[in-house]
């Protein structure tokens, strides 16, 4: 009996002051998805570094003008260095092929340049991708050396892009959350303020703590768990989207987002929802009816 | 004891001392503000004193904690001015919902409310909603909401404060009842005709000190 009075009492609160209700699940429910989302393009970077620094490459220019006696010297001391797993050599035909690959949808570009322009190079892969700058400082001041690139230098770039995206997407699920807040614990008020004439009833005859306050409590936390719920369709709408349309471009860039990690974050979503409606609505309880 | 509410100039009860047997049926009177109510407030465990102790039923609930509260309210009954109904209830619910918030099932409600409602003298009246009944009326469903769970201490604070003098007499007819049954009532008034008709003990209350304490007392 007590539990269905309880339940009862839950529906009924939710049910009595309902634009309040959904302006508290549509803020948690936005929250939600964003803390999700932030949550996922977390573990996607994460995933992403291990598989791009893997095969990131440093790539050493030689000068134009660079003598067989440099070139072999070079070969030979990156070849015996115990920083590089792997050297390749790549010759100035070759670099041409590469380079109308690169370009072979602007022929005038490709036209305008001749091979021998074009610089050798040696392309390493280190043992550890990080140890660029030691590699950098080594090979700098090398004779016949022109110029040494990084690609992690532009891996950061993009990974600095999407880390921006993912703090932002938190910052706005903080400030949401915060906005949710708010909102509970403003409802729980005007609930135990319609309720106040039985509350004291309550407290008088010596109702339990708990049985008073449970109502109001749950209350909350059914709102934050389908504000989680709505958060949770939320990220599987966008993943339709996206896997349908406009990102399915970059499908081979970025590792893609299964279904199964979008299910996995529900139970995080919830779990953050139920718990700060719960956490909110007992203080605020705590506060307002002092029981 | 003594209670000083923070903010006050002189204490609300000043090293009061009050010792009620078990059956007992005590008026506290004096004039507004003379600390009367704080006597009730305190055997509530709604505020508690700044020196001395409170002791109810033979244990010191002076220093308990808050969650042993609703436990303790349970053996107690309260009685107040303004009723205190849920109006969107009937009497019988009024009732019921007493019991029913302390985990009693509603075939002990069912069992039970009828009876003491029958006993307040409400039969026949159980569905009628509070504004459907009259001020003693809505009092008595009051008296039985107190005393639904066989409490060992009635308090009544001013029961008959917004009730006229027959209604006023029946009420105090009905406590006596209840007092007879061995429950101990303590009720606060500034009600002369009544304390003066029912002849029990009376203690009164000036300024925050007890000035007499009389058995078969009358008001003044």
């Amino acid at each position: 009996m007590r539990m269905k009075y309880v339940l009862s009492e839950v529906l009924v609160g939710l049910w009595r002051n309902v634009t309040m209700t959904i302006a508290m699940i549509i803020t948690m429910a936005v929250s939600l998805f964003m803390l999700g989302g932030s949550g996922l393009l977390f573990q996607k970077v994460g995933d992403m570094k291990d598989l791009y620094y893997e095969n990131v490459q440093v790539s050493i220019f030689l000068k134009t003008d660079v003598s067989d006696q440099q070139r072999t010297d070079l070969d030979t001391k990156l070849k015996s260095d115990p920083l590089v797993k792997e050297v390749t050599y790549v010759n100035k035909d070759e670099a041409y092929n590469r380079f109308k690959q690169m370009y072979a949808d602007a022929p005038d570009l490709v036209n305008a340049v001749k091979p021998d322009q074009l610089p050798e190079s040696f392309r390493l892969t280190l043992k550890n991708p990080e140890q660029y700058k030691s590699i950098y400082d080594q090979y700098k001041d090398s004779e016949g050396v022109d110029e040494i690139v990084d690609q992690s230098k532009l891996l950061d770039k993009v990974f600095g892009v999407l880390t921006g995206i993912q703090n932002f997407a938190l910052a706005i699920a903080i400030v949401m959350a915060a906005a949710a807040l708010l909102l509970v614990a403003n409802t729980i008020q005007v609930a135990a303020y319609s309720k106040r004439r039985e509350v004291a009833v309550m407290k008088l005859v010596g109702a339990s703590n708990w049985f008073i306050q449970a109502p109001f409590v749950l209350e909350a936390v059914v709102a934050g768990l389908i504000g989680s719920i709505l958060g949770l369709i939320a990220l599987i709408g966008v993943k339709l989207v996206a896997g349908g349309g406009s990102l399915a471009a970059l499908e081979g860039l970025i590792t893609p987002i299964s279904w199964s990690d979008i299910l996995l974050t529900f139970p995080l979503m919830a779990a953050v929802g139920g718990l700060v409606s719960a956490v909110t609505g007992w203080v605020t309880l705590r506060f307002y009816l002092r029981v | 004891m003594t209670k000083t509410y923070p903010k006050a100039s002189r204490p609300s009860l000043d090293s009061v001392s009050v010792s009620i047997e078990k059956g007992e049926f005590v008026f506290f009177i004096g004039p507004s503000g003379s600390g009367k109510s704080t006597i009730i407030k305190m055997l509530l465990h709604e505020v508690t004193p700044n020196k001395g102790r409170i002791i109810v039923n033979g244990k010191d609930v002076t220093s308990m904690r808050s969650w042993k509260r609703p436990a303790f309210r349970r053996s107690i009954g309260c009685v107040f001015q303004d009723f205190r109904l849920l109006p969107n209830r009937t009497a019988y619910e009024n009732v019921a919902f007493a019991l029913e918030v302390i985990g009693k099932t509603k075939a002990v409600a069912r069992r039970v409310v009828p009876e003491v409602l029958e006993l307040v003298g409400l039969g026949g009246k159980e569905h009628r909603y509070p504004h459907e009944l009259s001020g003693g009326e809505q009092q008595r469903v009051a008296v039985a909401r107190a005393f639904v769970n066989r409490p060992l201490i009635l308090l009544a604070d001013e029961p008959t404060g917004n009730l006229d003098p027959d209604t006023s007499i029946e009420i105090m007819r009905l406590l006596d009842r209840i007092n007879r049954t061995g429950t101990t009532v303590v009720m606060v008034t500034h009600d002369s005709n009544i304390v003066n008709q029912m002849r029990r003990r009376v203690v009164e209350i000036e300024s925050g000190r007890i000035v007499r304490d009389q058995h078969r007392g009358v008001y003044g």
